[in-house]
């Protein structure tokens, strides 16, 4: 504290406290997903023992042979895999486009036209449910891979606009107006040029929708009640309330449906946490 | 020159689709409120159906407590998780990284982890809680009507905290450094940092993430359905929960639509709030 004058002293939060507090944090968000694992390599017995065991003596896959042989979720791991990827695919196309449009063109109506896109990311779903069940359909499209993929397209695009229009933003006019006047078209600019530059922006975007469209249960409940289209989320909800619940099926099925998420996420999240808070905090 | 027209064919597919699937259904809600099933206008009579319904004041009010308790919890886990995490330490990226599992993995998946960990008679917490004799017997947090909506609040605060703490650890990491150590200069400890130059640097992030987390509350039906459907007696029933059951289970499609008009009303509210905050933050971003 006396020698200010020569260099401050760096203040910080007390080291026992940081200790303390990072472990706990740890704690808290590791252990619901550590128990999962231990609860799926469980035998019955040991699943439904008091004092619960810490370390299974007999490790078993048993519960993943039945999730894996005996039950939908492999079929619901392909149909949750077609429809992400689908949606994040058309959301990524959609998006880009957007984006540039309201990045690089000023147009009459375009506040308006960005509010309406923003509206669409806060909006209830819960609100639209009954509507767009009916618009389905009508459209023929309930139960089917192209209802869940269009539907999608209500929570992924507006966030996907919104984060890639800022990305855009911030590449230099110059780079563009340079290619134009050697007589570049706006689209081999967009893709020549601006793409490229824009690459983690483009990564945060299709790691978002992915992620959002794989943990999606709400709309998945409501347009896919056939086992031709049900997604994991809805297969999990599946096993977990039928009357008699396996509880080590039920863990061993939650890690199948974690693994690729966290993978993904764990892999880009420089890039993608970059995107998210980049978007955010600067609107 | 054809600049403008340009610009409008670059957006119009995504507002096609978003038109499609947002504005027309919209509208069509509003239909569907003043309507019965035939198509004939019955003008509030939905209203007053829905309004009638003994379900409807229950689940406003603990619609009220989910949010306004997951919030409260969210936000200030959320922040104190920031300032730990913008501290300088050892392993601090691994910190970093494992935060955000909670908020990462599927809504669905953290519910059936807990329900399992809350199990009445297996569960690991009634046994953490007994075996030390914090609690004399096992509670039964998902079957007792008292601690059933609280425990659901608590799981929602622990899938949505870390997202509160990125956006304010991002704010933390804009301040500048002059700040701090103005600060310093006048011989502010640690405590008085974060009091007088963290907080109020990131209040317009918490402000933003407040209400984007209210909207969110009310969106987020996952873990509610998931574990309790509404029950036990409707004691964890939320209106967007009351929307989904008046249309799917009782099949009242135009009282589903009243209700969610009045829902869609008190949500806009809030979205017109959030607006108006973060284009104040956001300023010359055209």
């Amino acid at each position: 504290m006396s020698d200010t004058t020569l260099k401050l002293k760096r203040t910080g939060m007390p080291m026992p406290l940081v200790i303390v507090g990072s472990a706990l944090l740890v704690l808290v968000c590791l252990f619901p997903f550590w128990w999962m694992g231990l609860s799926s390599i469980k035998t019955l017995r040991e699943l439904y023992t008091i004092p619960p065991i810490w370390w299974p003596s007999l490790p078993t896959l048993d519960n993943y042979r039945t999730v894996l042989f005996e039950s939908n979720i492999p079929r619901y791991f392909l149909n949750s895999v077609v429809i992400s990827v689908g949606s994040t695919a058309l959301a990524l196309i959609l998006a880009i486009f957007a984006s540039y449009g309201f990045a690089r063109f000023d147009f009459k109506g375009k506040p308006a036209l960005q509010s309406f896109v923003l509206i669409g990311q806060l909006l209830p779903t819960a609100a639209i449910i009954v509507p767009l069940f009916i618009t389905l359909r009508v459209l023929g499209l309930v139960n089917s891979y192209w209802g869940l993929i269009l539907v999608y397209m209500i929570i992924t695009l507006p966030l996907s606009v919104w984060m890639l229009t800022s990305y855009f933003r911030a590449i230099p006019v110059e780079l563009e107006e340079a290619a134009i006047i050697d007589g570049a078209s706006r689209i081999g600019v967009l893709f020549r040029i601006t793409l490229p530059l824009s690459v983690p922006g483009l990564v945060s975007v299709l790691v978002y929708a992915f992620v959002t469209t794989w943990n999606e249960f709400i709309f998945a409940l409501c347009f896919a009640t056939d086992s031709s289209v049900k997604t994991l989320p809805i297969g999990l909800a599946e096993f977990s309330t039928e009357f008699n619940t396996d509880w080590g099926a039920v863990m061993a099925a939650s890690m199948v449906m974690t693994l690729p998420i966290a993978i993904l996420f764990l892999s880009m999240q420089r890039l993608f946490v970059g995107g998210m808070t980049a978007g955010a905090t600067k609107g | 020159m054809h600049r403008k027209s340009t610009g409008y064919l670059f957006v119009l597919p995504a507002l096609l689709v978003l038109g499609m699937l947002i504005a027309y259904p919209v509208a069509y809600t509003g239909l569907l409120s003043v309507t019965d099933n035939q198509g004939n206008l019955v003008g509030l009579d939905n209203f007053r159906a829905i309004l009638g319904a003994r379900a409807t004041p229950t689940a406003f009010f603990n619609t009220l407590w989910w949010v306004v308790g997951s919030i409260v919890f969210q936000v200030v886990l959320g922040v104190l998780t920031a300032i730990l995490l913008n501290q300088k330490f050892r392993g601090r990226a691994i910190v970093r990284s494992v935060t955000l599992i909670p908020w990462v993995v599927p809504g669905i998946v953290a519910a059936t982890t807990w329900a399992w960990m809350l199990h009445t008679e297996f569960g690991i917490i009634n046994y953490m809680l007994t075996a030390p004799g914090v609690l004399e017997e096992p509670v039964g947090w998902l079957t007792n009507g008292s601690t059933v909506l609280p425990v659901m609040i608590a799981i929602n605060v622990w899938k949505m905290f870390p997202f509160v703490a990125i956006m304010v650890l991002a704010g933390l990491q804009s301040i500048s450094n002059d700040l701090y150590e103005a600060a310093r200069i006048d011989g502010a400890s640690f405590w008085e940092e974060v009091w007088y130059v963290m907080l109020p640097q990131v209040r317009p992030v918490i402000v933003a993430v407040t209400l984007l987390l209210v909207i969110w509350a009310l969106n987020h039906i996952t873990i509610i359905y998931a574990i309790t459907r509404g029950g036990p007696a409707n004691r964890t029933l939320i209106t967007p929960i009351q929307i989904f059951r008046t249309a799917f289970e009782s099949v009242q499609f135009n009282q589903a639509a009243a209700l969610s008009v009045m829902f869609f009303a008190v949500a806009i509210t809030v979205v017109f709030f959030y607006i108006r905050t973060t284009a104040g933050n956001a300023g010359a971003s055209k």
